[in-house]
């Protein structure tokens, strides 16, 4: 998905391998930067201006620290979350995010920069929810820190949350602390066979259910199939499962073994068990495809279907409890999806667009751009980090 | 020097006149807020009646220059809503309707003057609650939680004010009205949400709030359990994490934390035993059986010496009562107190609370602990008699505890804020380009710098002053609310 260079190779790549390199990159390096992680989210948001150097954190990886009885984990901004899951897997623990491109190697920096997350979300939130510190180098070589390593933290403001979504315009993310959960210890999926509307009236029924679903996802390219995912224990899930099997009539049922669904495979060549998994055919659905453009949209669940319906995406996965979807569309459709999703007050942003193409990464701006604009000059008053990316708001 | 009567003139074009309060007298009740030791007289007091009415008292302070303090109940515990002399105190008290309850979506958008707890009460008959619970949940705003995003006991679960706040519309420094945040999780762009939640009314007055509401759980179960040591209590919570358990609530309360509560509402706690834990799960009713019946191996494999379970909702709201009281209680075993508000990781509470021990013995006073244990958020209790001169070491013992917990890698305060209290504690936990970013965020809401100056980011004429003599809210002296 990463896209072409828009212009000449630049001139300089760093590659910084700890805090104080980040630093002296940024503070030794005139001009513009731009941010890279994985790239698995290259093409994201606007199109990336000209740029005289890529400040590329892939070096910068690994855990810092992992107080298992603590639930925290601290690392570099460059580790692929893909790592960081298999590392705290040995502890019985993870990151609550499932976001489709982990299995790409997306970075931590990357993931909370782009403010990607996956149907887990609907009960964990998404990294702005997960991150509890975080290590910023500023356009001027500033280092600082906000948060800490407890959960429960109320000192000074929380500059996470400023960067996430910020797609590198802010500054880079050197280092990440995070709230981890346990992993349950049985997870099952439900499937049903469905059309989005009558999707739409059994995930109501769930959600107004004491079901408690760990995802709840409408699928699609073309027939559409609602996934409920719960997540329990060993001896508790398969009484709950029967339950809920009840209330979605006659679904059938994939049970998934804990720990697998972070292990989504891209490629092929997964083992026949993974490959029954639907998460990955919800995975491949959320990612899109190359000659598509793909419109990350939220609005509120209950005018979420039938905007989605109204838009005709080629393929779709829609969290009916979450309110976000993920459409693959054709790019000149995008300008008017935009519209739309506003006009119900929901927010879309573009993630990928096929080569070339030039589909509007924006829709109209939140009330709140010059808040926007004034914080992009408080911290990065040149407009150092991703010139283009929000683009034309600021 | 007070305000010209020009600035009160236009604040009183844009307000009805009434709701300009300017009597040295009415202003007294607005001097502080639940931390009484610091006092400041605001010169007026505002009373809007709609968000058009604060964005109007806002633009004048902008054009005037006039720095404003935004102030819900008041019940803040570190000075946040201390207002500033010659500003203006903006009360958002009168705006309390609850503007939608939207079962549907899950959602209800509420105004800033409604309490935590009347949320709740209109979400109660769709099966709905709110799930942050601070224990002044009956009277503190939605507008105030916001500002500290404030937690409770069923926090460690279901997470804070900032995980539930979905959108804030919010009057900025220079009056203008901007909505942060969406209807969904979903944003495009940086988090401005998340900035504002917590940020202790220093970059806006929110005058509207859209909270996620929560179906309520099918089953609750609690235990009340006591141990022989204070390191076996904090084993169990340790064990329960460790065992994949996410509790809806881990309290813990050491032996002059519970004598006091017992003596207090006797709510059947067992005096003198040198530790004991409140436990409560939730969820569906399959798995906290199955996972009560864990937490209950789990405490006799650490030397319990009781364990209660909760029979009924009586009795359930009777162990909760015996913790709800605690902090009040000490009250009746020692004259004065201090009470801290600090955060250590987990797994390191029983070293802290040994070093507090020993600290107090140094320093001749008594500690009472009563905390939230599942997220490492202590509030040690520091007892004391003015009359007897030890306000100062008491003082100095608090303070040497909020330090102690950043030394331990932890946090100045977990839920009632930095506020006028401990700006000047800042510097210990983050350093001087930490505070300088801080800073500049702050700048970009609020480049004039009037809009609740002085708070949470330290100045040096703060840091000149002491707080006083800690007295009880008088809320809580009227026995409307209850710390926890
Ligand atoms: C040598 C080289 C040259 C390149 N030249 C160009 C070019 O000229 N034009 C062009 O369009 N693209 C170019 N790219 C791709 C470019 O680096 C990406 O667009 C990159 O900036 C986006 O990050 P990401 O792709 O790594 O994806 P992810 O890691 O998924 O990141 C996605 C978004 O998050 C941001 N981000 C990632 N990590 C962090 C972090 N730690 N802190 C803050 N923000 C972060 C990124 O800036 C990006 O906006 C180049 C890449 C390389 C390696
Ligand atoms: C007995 C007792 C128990 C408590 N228990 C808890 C607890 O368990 N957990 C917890 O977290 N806290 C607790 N607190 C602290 C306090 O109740 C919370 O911080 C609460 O959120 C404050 O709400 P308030 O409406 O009283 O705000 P106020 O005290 O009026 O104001 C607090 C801060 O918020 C700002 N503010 C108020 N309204 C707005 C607005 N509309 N827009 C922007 N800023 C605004 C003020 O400027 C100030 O900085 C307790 C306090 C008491 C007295």
């Amino acid at each position: 998905m990463n896209s072409p260079l828009t212009h000449p190779a630049p001139t300089t790549t760093l590659r910084p391998t700890d805090l104080a390199g980040v630093r002296d990159a940024v503070r030794d390096t005139p001009g513009r930067i731009a941010v890279a992680g994985a790239g698995s989210a290259a093409g994201w948001a606007g199109a990336l201006e000209p740029v005289d150097a890529v400040l590329d954190v892939s070096g910068l990886s690994g855990v810092i620290t992992h107080n298992p009885g603590d639930m925290t984990v601290s690392a570099h901004a460059g580790t692929p979350l893909r790592a960081l899951v298999e590392e705290l897997s040995e502890h019985g623990q993870h990151v609550c995010i499932d976001a489709a491109r982990i299995a790409d190697g997306a970075t931590l920096g990357g993931l909370v920069a782009t403010g990607d997350a996956g149907p887990a979300a609907l009960v964990h939130g998404t990294l702005r929810d997960l991150v509890i510190g975080v290590t910023v180098v500023l356009a001027d070589a500033t280092v600082a820190r906000s948060g800490g390593h407890v959960i429960k933290n109320v000192a000074g403001y929380d500059l996470a949350k400023l960067l996430h979504g910020s797609h590198g315009t802010l500054g880079v993310i050197a280092e990440v602390v995070l709230r981890l959960h346990p992993v349950p210890q049985r997870t099952a999926t439900l499937v049903v066979d469905a059309p989005l509307a009558r999707a739409a009236e059994i995930a109501a029924r769930v959600l107004e259910g004491p079901f408690e679903p760990a995802a709840l996802e409408w699928v699609s390219d073309g027939s559409g199939r609602l996934l409920v995912r719960v997540e329990g224990t060993d001896e508790a899930l398969p009484a709950r499962v029967s339950r809920l099997r009840e209330v979605l009539g006659g679904a059938s049922a994939t049970d998934i073994v804990s720990g697998e669904r972070h292990s989504h495979p891209t490629t092929s060549g997964e083992s026949a068990v993974r490959s029954e998994d639907p998460w990955l055919r919800h995975a491949e659905l959320t990612r899109g495809t190359p000659d598509a453009a793909v419109l990350r949209i939220g609005a509120k669940p209950s005018v979420l279907p039938g905007l989605v319906s109204e838009l005709a995406p080629a393929a779709a996965t829609v969290g009916l409890g979450t309110g976000v979807a993920t459409l693959s569309l054709a790019p000149d459709a995008v300008a008017d999806a935009h519209r739309r999703v506003h006009a119900v007050g929901g927010t879309s942003q573009l993630r990928a667009r096929p080569p070339g193409a030039d589909a509007p990464a924006w829709g109209p701006p939140p009330s709140a751009l010059p808040v926007l604009q004034a914080l992009k000059h408080a911290l990065d008053p040149d407009g150092r980090f991703g010139p283009g990316r929000f683009s034309p708001w600021m | 020097m007070a305000l010209d009567t020009a600035v009160r003139a236009a604040f009183e074009r844009v307000l009805d006149p009434r709701d300009v309060l300017s009597d040295p007298v009415k202003c007294r009740a607005y001097e502080c807020d639940g931390l009484t030791g610091y006092r400041v007289r605001p010169d007026l007091v505002l009373l809007p009646r709609d968000a058009a009415q604060v964005a109007a008292a806002v633009r004048v302070c902008h054009e005037h220059g006039v720095p404003f303090v935004a102030r819900g109940a008041g019940t803040g515990l570190s000075g946040g809503a201390l207002p500033v002399a010659d500003g203006v105190v903006i009360s958002v008290a009168r705006l309390k309707s609850v503007l939608e309850v939207d079962p549907v979506n899950r959602r209800a958008v509420v105004q800033p003057g409604v309490t935590n707890l009347e949320i709740t009460a209109a979400a109660a008959p769709h099966g709905l609650y709110y799930a942050p619970d601070p224990s002044s949940q009956q009277v503190c705003t939605i507008g105030g939680n916001v500002a500290e995003n404030s937690g409770g006991a069923h926090c460690l679960k279901y997470g804070f004010t900032t995980n539930h706040v979905l959108s804030c519309e919010v009057v900025l420094a220079d009056g203008s009205v901007v909505t942060l945040g969406t209807d969904t999780g979903e944003q495009a762009g940086p988090d401005l949400r998340g900035v504002f939640l917590g940020s202790e009314g220093t970059l806006g007055i929110t005058t509207a709030v859209t909270v996620r509401l929560l179906r309520a759980p099918e089953s609750v179960r609690t235990l009340l359990a006591d141990f022989p040591s204070i390191a076996a209590a904090g084993d169990v919570v340790s064990d329960i994490v460790a065992a994949g358990i996410v509790p809806a609530a881990v309290e813990m309360m050491d032996t002059l934390a519970i004598e006091a509560a017992e003596e207090a509402v006797h709510a059947g706690y067992t005096v003198g035993v040198p530790a004991a834990l409140v436990v409560e799960l939730d969820g569906p009713v399959e798995e906290c059986d199955a996972q009560f019946e864990l937490v209950k191996a789990i405490c006799e494999e650490h030397g319990c010496t009781r364990l209660h379970i909760a029979g009924s909702p009586e009795e359930r709201a009777k162990i909760w009562k015996g913790r709800k009281a605690a902090f009040a209680a000490v009250g009746r075993i020692s004259p004065d107190y201090f009470v801290q508000d600090g955060v250590v990781p987990r797994t390191r509470l029983a070293e802290v609370l040994d070093r507090i021990a020993g600290m107090g013995e140094e320093a001749g006073l008594r500690v009472a602990n009563v905390f939230h244990a599942g997220d490492g958020n202590l509030h040690p209790l520091v007892l004391y008699s003015a009359a007897a001169g030890e306000t100062e070491r008491a003082e100095e013992l608090s303070g040497a505890i909020a330090e102690l917990c950043v030394e331990m890698g932890g946090s100045l305060s977990g839920e009632h804020g930095i506020g006028t209290d401990k700006a000047c504690s800042m510097p210990k936990m983050f350093g001087e380009e930490d505070l300088a970013t801080m800073h500049r965020v702050r700048a970009a809401f609020d480049p004039d710098g009037i809009c609740n100056p002085g708070k949470v980011l330290p100045t040096p004429r703060l840091c000149g002053e002491r707080p006083g003599k800690y007295k009880p809210h008088p809320l809580e002296e009227s026995g409307a609310i209850e710390r926890l």
